[in-house]
């Protein structure tokens, strides 16, 4: 046990000293821009912590990230590359507006219902990718992102076309969700809504995840097919569930975006979520914890970053390139782990 | 209405159309033919783009030298296809995540570098494309020449490049090389061929492919750099390889599709009818889908797709 | 020296702290057959890989044809006349014959590939040493003995003078071994020099001129064969003891029917018929030892009697009921253990703990699984148990079943497979790629199993080792039983059933 928790700690002050490093060349480059670097951090920090309105931007942009990442942990853990985040949340929040909008359910029924259809459209978005794979063999990153642009096509054609608001001034976006709807803030001044108790709940379920024996089936079949129907894993269904699951908690994120921070379907709704997510889930290390902190960090980097670009000159490309930094660290570092481990070495010496 | 469609003034332009833009899906996707066949799945390749439109504007814009802008295009996404080379083959990382990260950070660097060459201007600096190239004598054949030989000369190239990348692939030594490391890296290894090597060649290639197709974007294309120039081409190239498994004349077919569906939806929009855009534009990453379906079954991938090789590893 | 082909003085190789060769000296004579003999691990491929340029020593000198060389790369070693056929063919299975040939050399057309030229030469010089191979043929349509051809072909191609084998004989039968040997001795006498990595002691005695033998990666010692030289004291110097060549079986009379297998009939992974009309019974108690050369169905036999493969017909009778294809978790729940034959895919999870690999069949029962949750406390103590009771050497349960041993690996699955006290064992090929110490054990435990009860079938293409376990012995070749035969079999008579002849005075 102390091993593992002197590992824990291993692992979190590397992971720091990367983030340390990325920022240190972000440094660079706001320098070359012409701006004060300092300066530039400050306002970052500032922006992303500075006050409980900024943290509570934070947490707004955490809930779905954290939720995509928990769910693409789920599916890489099973070695299924879903990279179709984006789309499984669009359909999610298109599917979970519907209600809303159109059939003025009491808001008791209503909540409930339209986050079960959430879940439900960002699960079948998933499934998609998973009954191609199981039946055709179809590659899932390829069907996954094929399905993302399916989706986003899809979404601008119900706002610029059926779904549009009238009164919209011709942008592309439906109508608002009646008052009543919103799920409620915790205070008039910030942003932070109902959604995050939702968001806590998945958290939650997810530290046992990993210990019921759906998770070691996932687990398993992340293992090898091979070695997974050995041991008696269906591995189509576990597949399918794995799949199922990962989209149903992108679909989730959805349901949080329309009715926790936009109150209506528009354009490009998922902000490219998916791209972050899916590093957030890695970076965390496919565990829960991990995935918590990293969301936090990447939140945090995306709000202070937009503050950063508002107050100062320095471009916002620079947050951009300092994720992107990031996580090509931590692949290279994961990589000097695991992919040179002594096993493979002494393993050299196997059959000799 | 339909009768504005079925003119033969609305096929010319739609078919050449057609040809104009496949262009910068096939020829990232003729580059990634190289990388797959070799066992690299690069889903960096939209950064990748993204990086040679940028390098290719800029350095257009800066000489005037729209050659020295396709020059520079080019070796810019080979250099940073680089980085995708060291991730994957030397540091023997997860490929996609290597891709999407190399994605973001392509994009954030590009805009980036874009900032600082131009600053923030109210129009955006422009550049004279590349004019068309009329073929003499076949171009003033009726219908004919409009559709097929009145393209700038990078389009002609990108075609002519399916040839090219099929001899090298099929005709040469470093063919083999390629098709043997994606296949049995340990076989090509111990026959004496560097792995890593060639590994690195056929991505490197790959990025000269997608650097060029960048540049084709910005500067024979669009005329001028924007965030979104690529707008998922990249993504797209890497599912025509697929979908055409990994050969280059299916995978001109697979890039005449993307093209043709993206000039139907430009004409018809171009002529005020609405058929909901949106949806044609869907029709071409369905028919991925639907080709992957029919494909996947007998789909042959390199035995060594995406796995790194390790000597050590058995 | 000056008749030395090749000479290595001093070699030492360091795998992470791991001495895998330490100071061997090794000398093969020109125009001879040389044994290189060993237990797995002991170093031979390792010795051999350094030769080829696969791997560089940390220290010695290597010398060729009496001149010292630094052998950097497999092209140096194929430009000094070096060959290496490995265990594993290095061919492209996509690729024609003559593209695999190009890959290793020079083309005469610069960049472009010269396949005509090569085709043509590579069939005269197929013709010469009598392999009947066709250039253009893809690899995937050939047998493992024509690939074994080519590869040999290949590198007599690319002019190598000095052949290394790497366990030649290990996927052939017994006749096509013969015909292997034969172009062997046509090699020799052509000037060839030729090094034989084997464990196998028949093929010292057979063929080679001379053999130097290495365990623990330490040089023991060469020495010429002759007709003296006997089994004995090869086994005493590969493995420093004297080896038990046979097990006490204590025979008991076998039980009831357990499994009864009625017209079988199944197809492997291309949709070729593996199995057809495939009858066989095993009792209880009794160890059934299938013997046959690999691929003759033997894969997809384990499979369908396991879930992993459905079968095209017949019947499986297990305790007198139908159950044929079920779902795999069926045959698990029913009894019926499993050693696969491929540890590291099918056996084991290589990157999950030593724990977790024990319970990969049952974590979701009682005691490992408690209100739905794994139960760490259970695991663990049952880890404690099995580590102890069937000896498995590893640091910590936490460590990945990768960082383990093939013996220990091996021993994992054991426990897995045997602990809970099985109705019918399918071991397939259980001793495969292990030492003699570690086969001893799993040999052993087989028999332990017999005795508590089990139904056991035993898969393998080792004839020693079907020979020393087995109540009954049959032999499998194309998908058919080639015949039934007692304990104590002449080998030659298995031997002939495995190239699929039946005998005329058939028991």
């Amino acid at each position: 046990m102390n091993s593992k928790i002197i590992n824990s700690i291993k692992q979190f002050v590397i992971a720091v000293l990367t983030i340390v490093l990325a920022l240190a060349v972000g440094a660079i480059l706001v320098r070359i821009s012409g701006n004060d670097p300092a300066e530039a951090y400050t306002t970052l920090f500032r922006g992303a912590l500075g006050s409980k309105a900024r943290i509570s931007e934070v947490l707004v942009k955490m809930i779905p990230l954290t939720l995509m990442a928990l769910g693409m942990s789920i599916a890489y853990k099973a070695q299924l590359w879903n990279i179709g985040a984006n789309g499984q949340l669009t359909i999610g929040a298109i599917l979970a507006i519907l209600p809303g909008i159109y059939l003025g359910l009491p808001t008791v029924i209503l909540l409930p219902l339209s986050l079960i259809l959430s879940v439900l459209g960002g699960a079948l978005w998933c499934g998609l990718a998973a009954w191609l794979k199981n039946c055709f063999n179809a590659n899932e990153v390829i069907t996954t992102l094929m399905l993302n642009y399916i989706a986003t096509y899809f979404l601008a054609f119900l706002v610029y076309g059926p779904m549009m608001d009238p009164d919209g001034g011709g942008f592309p976006q439906s109508k608002v969700l009646p008052d009543a709807y919103h799920l409620p803030l915790f205070s008039a001044q910030m942003r932070i809504h109902g959604g995050i108790v939702v968001a806590i709940i998945v958290i939650l379920m997810m530290f046992f995840f990993w210990r019921t024996k759906l998770g070691v089936k996932i687990d398993l079949i992340g293992q090898g097919d091979k070695i997974a129907t050995y041991a008696g894993v269906n591995v189509k269904k576990t597949v399918m569930v794995a799949m199922l699951i990962s989209g149903a908690l992108c679909g989730l994120a959805g349901w949080n975006e329309v009715y926790g921070v936009q109150y209506r379907l528009l354009e490009g709704l998922s902000s490219g979520y998916g791209d972050i997510a899916t590093i957030i889930a890695l970076l965390g290390g496919l565990n829960p914890l991990g995935i918590v902190i990293a969301s936090f960090f990447f939140s945090a980097l995306l709000v202070g970053g937009a503050t950063m670009q508002r107050m100062t000159e320095v471009p916002y490309s620079v947050v951009d390139i300092i994720q992107g930094l990031v996580i090509v660290f931590v692949i290279a570092r994961t990589a000097i782990h695991f992919g040179w481990p002594q096993k493979l070495l002494r393993k050299g010496k196997k059959d000799a | 209405m339909l009768s504005s469609i079925f003119t033969v003034g609305f096929l010319v332009s739609l078919l050449a159309g057609t040809i104009r833009l496949a262009t910068p899906i096939l020829l990232p996707a003729l580059g990634q033919i190289y990388t797959q066949r070799a066992g690299i799945l690069n889903l960096g390749v939209e950064g990748t783009m993204t990086i040679g439109a940028v390098a290719g504007f800029s350095a257009a814009y800066k000489t005037g030298n729209l050659w020295i802008g396709l020059l520079s295009g080019m070796f810019f996404g080979m250099l940073w296809s680089l980085i995708m080379a060291w991730l994957s083959v030397t540091m023997r990382a997860n490929q996609v995540i290597a891709g999407i990260a190399l994605n973001i950070l392509g994009a954030g660097t590009a805009v980036y570098v874009y900032r600082i060459l131009f600053g923030v201007q109210s129009l955006p600096p422009q550049v004279t494309p590349f004019a068309a190239v009329n073929i003499p004598v076949l171009s003033s054949i009726p219908v004919i020449g409009q559709i097929f030989f009145q393209h700038n000369i990078l389009v002609y190239l990108s075609y002519v490049m399916v040839f090219v990348t099929w001899f090298i692939l099929e005709k040469t030594t470093f063919g083999l090389k390629i098709r043997a490391v994606g296949e049995h890296p340990r076989a090509a290894d111990s026959k004496g061929i560097s792995v890593a090597g060639v590994r690195y060649a056929a991505v490197l290639i790959g990025g000269l492919y997608a650097g060029a197709a960048g540049a084709f974007m910005s500067i024979a294309y669009m005329n001028l750099f924007t965030e979104s120039i690529v707008s998922g081409r990249g993504f797209i190239a890497v599912s025509v390889v697929i979908f055409a498994r990994f050969m280059p004349v299916r995978a001109m077919w697979g890039a005449l599709l993307f093209g043709f569906a993206s000039a139907l939806q430009m004409r018809l929009q171009a002529l005020g009818i609405d058929m909901a855009n949106q949806l044609m534009l869907m029709l071409p990453y369905i028919m991925t889908i639907a080709a992957l379906i029919f494909a996947s079954k007998k789909a042959e991938f390199p035995s060594a797709y995406t796995i790194p090789y390790s000597r050590l590893e058995r | 020296m000056d008749n030395l082909a090749v000479s290595m003085q001093g070699i030492t190789k360091i795998f992470n702290g791991v001495k895998a060769n330490d100071n061997v000296d090794f000398n093969l004579r020109k125009g001879s057959i040389h044994g290189l003999l060993g237990e797995n691990g002991a170093g031979k491929t390792t010795l051999m890989n350094i030769l080829y340029g696969l791997y560089q020593q940390e220290a010695g000198d290597i010398y060729i044809n009496g001149s010292k060389e630094e052998i950097s790369s497999p092209i140096k070693a194929i430009s000094l006349g070096i060959g290496m056929v490995h265990q594993h063919f290095m061919l492209a299975r996509p690729m024609t014959v003559v593209e695999n040939v190009m890959l290793g050399k020079k083309s005469r057309r610069g960049i472009l590939l010269d396949t005509k030229e090569t085709a043509t030469e590579l069939k005269e010089l197929a013709d010469k040493y009598k392999m009947n191979i066709d250039p253009y043929s893809k690899i995937w349509q050939l047998s493992v003995g024509e690939q074994q051809r080519v590869e040999i072909l290949t590198a007599i191609y690319q002019g190598a003078d000095i052949l290394i084998l790497d366990e030649p004989t290990a996927v052939l039968t017994p006749q096509e071994a013969n015909v292997l040997f034969d172009m062997l001795r046509h090699m020799k006498a052509d000037g060839k020099s030729i090094i034989l990595i084997t464990h196998k002691l028949e093929e010292i005695i057979s063929i080679v001129d001379e053999v130097t033998v290495l365990r623990d990666g330490e040089l023991i010692g060469s020495k010429l064969v002759d007709e003296h030289t006997t089994k004995e004291e090869l086994t005493k110097m590969m493995v420093g003891r004297d080896v038990l060549f046979n097990f006490d079986k204590n025979k008991k009379a076998p039980g009831a029917v357990k499994v009864e297998l009625k017209g079988l009939s199944a197809s492997n992974d291309k949709g070729l018929p593996a199995l057809t009309d495939f009858n066989l019974t095993v009792h209880e108690g009794e160890i059934l030892g299938l013997a046959g050369v690999d691929g003759n169905g033997q894969k997809e036999l384990c499979e369908v009697l396991t879930g992993l493969r459905k079968a095209d017909g017949g019947q499986f009778l297990f305790k007198g009921k139908e159950v044929i294809n079920q779902p795999p978790v069926f045959y698990i729940n029913s009894g019926i253990s499993h050693i696969p034959e491929d540890r590291m895919t099918t056996g084991l999870a290589l990157n999950w703990s030593l724990k977790k690999n024990l319970i990969i069949k049952k974590f979701h029962k009682a005691p490992f699984s408690k209100n739905g949750l794994l139960n760490q406390k259970a695991i663990d103590a049952y880890w404690d148990k099995c580590q102890k009771e069937y000896q498995i050497k590893a640091n910590s349960g936490e460590d990945h079943a990768r960082a383990l041993s093939g013996g220990n690996q091996q021993k994992v699955i054991l426990a897995r497979e045997l602990d809970d006290h099985p109705e019918m064992v399918i071991a397939n090929q259980p001793t495969r790629g292990l030492d003699i110490g570690a086969s001893e054990y799993v040999r052993q435990k087989i028999l332990d199993a017999r005795n508590d009860g089990a139904a056991v079938l035993l898969v393998s293409a080792d004839l020693e080792e079907i020979l020393q376990l087995s109540d009954r012995i049959a032999v499998i070749y194309d998908g058919k039983i080639m015949g039934i035969l007692p304990a104590g079999a002449d080998t030659n008579t298995i031997g002939m059933l495995m190239m699929g002849h039946k005998q005329e005075e058939k028991a």
